[in-house]
């Protein structure tokens, strides 16, 4: 007897299940606008960072990061968050060790989280890009310092993925 | 602790902190069931995004929580054959005592060398700050006992290689 | 014990404790390489007379290296001319004859325990004897000796007008056994560059590839599990009578000592692990909370249980 029926999911097709898109709402901006704006702020961030100001290139970065996989274009999300994590360690790995203390501490909580799961997501992918995980792992301890374990839980409680 | 090491466990050590938030759970799929839902992986909702850490491509931990256990699973440093067999030994010397280690997971998570499952029940009954301080430790000194293994093959095998040859000096 | 010993500890004890009180016995033993002993008394009722029997796996190709002439030179007339049944080859002793107690006696026995290392010396005093010849012709290579010691494992012996090569083939069965065995024996290629062991004889190794002088052979084993070890000796080596002696007794047992000090090391790390993981048990122990105290009682004695 042919028992492979046995193996389908049947809690697939039940109408009150639970569906990974319901668990958090969603980027409202569309693929193509959010892939416009981390380009634009890349721009932003490098005339920033030519002055010197790391705090505000870490703020304009922080604020509005794109975020969770989009189903109907998932290529074009990717490429937009891969984009943004560049812009970022761009930031992080120009920055003196001495400096991050005050950096960590002049931005707002929100800001400190969206770094947090930035942090991890650099450090899942060692060797791509410029990532370097001794720096990443630098600022993790500062951030960790200043915001304490309550930033982790929420990187790792919140649904919206960078 | 070495000075390269220590960012690598604090981050390590302060991740886990914040993991080890576990609480009783029974399951929503198996009525009369209470398992640990990072293993069953059936309800989505109750698992949480998993945290690498990591200092290069072949040293890492992966962090992976849910509402009543989680699963941390260590890749540890191998820099050549011998190492890579020598680690290898130590971790399956390990596993098949995983009954008296209690955290300790049986097998590896694909792609890591050794893997813990903490459950509520033990965090219940153990020092959550103790648990992680094993890790820690364990974490420590894996890497050390590894290379002074070998070390201790290398300058062995001198000493053998060295008294068979001087015997032929007559 | 770093050096392996040549002889056989159970003959040499075995004799000496019966030459000085005979009785009836029959035993069998075993040494390196498969090769297996009987020690007996056929007589129960003459306990002076023993027979020393040695079952070797290679004897054909060690009479066809002339292993009947060493025997001959060493033990005289006491090889027997028909073995006993399942042996190789036989000694009639008898212990009345023995040297009298003392130096004499204890080198009598030393050369009987001898028996196993005296056989292999066969295709090495060929060998020798071959360079010499050669040296004197000027060139030419001797004839390629191969001594199938072991199921899967060779030696191979041949002189050249200027030295004599001897190669070992052995198996590693485990990968661990592998990687040991390849740490092990790229010391021995270092360690002759000490000043202190400059004579010794050159040492190469591969895994896998036959050397050169092998290459033409049929079957050989290819596959990653296998490693060739060549000795080179130089005249230097085997000039002198003694020198050439202790060379031979030396050489052929490398292959035991090699696997010898590889599982030497694997025991060492296995109690080595044993210690650190009763540690971390330890570190981990340390994380239980107390358990509660014996029974607690109510006042009037019950005894208090959860349920």
């Amino acid at each position: 007897m042919d028992v492979s029926f046995r193996k389908i999911d049947i809690d697939q097709y039940d109408e009150d299940a639970l569906l990974v898109t319901e668990l958090y709402e969603a980027d409202p901006r569309d693929p193509a606008q959010a892939l416009n704006d981390v380009k634009q702020k890349a721009a932003a961030v490098r005339s920033s960072l030519a002055k010197g100001d790391i705090v505000a290139a870490l703020m304009l970065v922080l604020e509005d990061a794109p975020y969770g996989p989009h189903l109907d274009d998932a290529k074009v999300a990717s490429l937009c968050a891969n984009l943004h994590l560049q812009t970022l360690v761009s930031i992080l790995n120009s920055t003196k060790s001495s400096e991050i203390p005050g950096v960590v501490k002049a931005l707002s909580t929100d800001a400190q989280d969206t770094l947090m799961k930035y942090l991890y997501k650099g450090m899942a992918l060692p060797g791509w890009g410029d990532v370097s995980g001794s720096v990443l792992l630098g600022w993790h301890e500062k951030l960790t310092e200043v915001a304490g374990t309550g930033c982790i839980v929420r990187a790792m409680t919140d649904r919206r993925l960078v | 602790m070495s000075n390269v090491l220590r960012p690598y466990l604090s981050a390590v050590r302060s991740t886990l902190t914040a993991a080890l938030t576990l609480e009783d759970f029974s399951s929503q799929v198996v009525e009369r069931h209470n398992k640990p839902e990072v293993e069953v992986g059936a309800s989505k909702e109750v698992l949480l995004n998993p945290l690498i850490i990591s200092r290069n491509e072949n040293e890492r931990v992966l962090i992976e929580p849910s509402i009543n256990s989680i699963r941390l699973s260590i890749k540890i440093k191998q820099a050549d054959e011998i190492e890579r067999i020598l680690c290898h030994k130590f971790t399956r010397f390990m596993m098949q005592r995983a009954e008296s280690f209690i955290v300790l997971r049986r097998k590896p998570v694909k792609g890591y060398d050794i893997s813990f499952l903490i459950t509520n029940h033990q965090t219940d009954t153990m020092l959550k700050h103790k648990i992680v301080d094993f890790i820690i430790q364990f974490m420590e000194e894996v890497d050390k006992e590894i290379s002074e293994m070998k070390l201790s093959l290398n300058a062995r095998a001198r000493v053998v290689a060295e008294s068979y040859l001087a015997a032929f000096n007559v | 014990m770093i050096l392996l010993e040549p002889h056989n500890y159970i003959i040499q004890t075995t004799l000496a404790e019966k030459a000085s009180q005979p009785s009836a016995l029959d035993v069998q033993f075993v040494d390196f390489d498969g090769v297996r002993f009987r020690l007996t008394t056929p007589d129960r009722k003459v306990p002076t007379a023993l027979v020393l029997s040695m079952s070797i796996g290679c004897w054909e190709e060690l009479v066809r290296y002339g292993v009947l002439d060493i025997f001959k030179r060493e033990y005289g007339s006491a090889l027997r001319a028909e073995p006993e049944f399942g042996y190789n080859v036989s000694l009639d002793l008898n212990l009345e004859q023995f040297p009298p107690e003392g130096e004499q006696r204890d080198a009598y026995i030393k050369s009987l325990a001898m028996l196993k290392r005296n056989a292999l010396a066969a295709p090495f005093e060929r060998s020798f004897q071959a360079q010499r010849q050669l040296e004197a012709a000027g060139s030419g290579q001797g004839e390629l000796m191969a001594l199938h010691y072991r199921d899967e494992e060779v030696i191979y012996v041949q002189a050249a007008a200027d030295r004599v090569t001897v190669i070992f083939s052995t198996m590693f069965r485990e990968e661990t056994d592998r990687v040991f065995g390849k740490v092990f024996l790229q010391e021995f290629v270092d360690a002759r560059r000490l000043p202190t062991i400059q004579s010794a004889p050159q040492v190469l190794y591969t895994t896998r590839v036959p050397p050169l002088e092998i290459r033409h052979l049929q079957g050989l084993n290819d596959t990653e599990d296998v490693g060739y070890v060549t000795f080179v000796l130089f005249p230097r080596h085997f000039a002198k009578p003694d020198v050439a002696e202790a060379t031979i007794t030396h050489i052929q047992l490398f292959r035991d000592y090699l696997h010898y000090h590889i599982k030497c090391s694997k025991a060492y790390m296995h109690s080595r692990m044993r210690y650190r993981v009763s540690e971390f048990q330890k570190v981990l122990n340390r994380a239980k909370t107390e358990a509660a105290v014996g029974d607690r009682k109510t006042v009037s004695g019950r005894t208090m249980s959860t349920r």
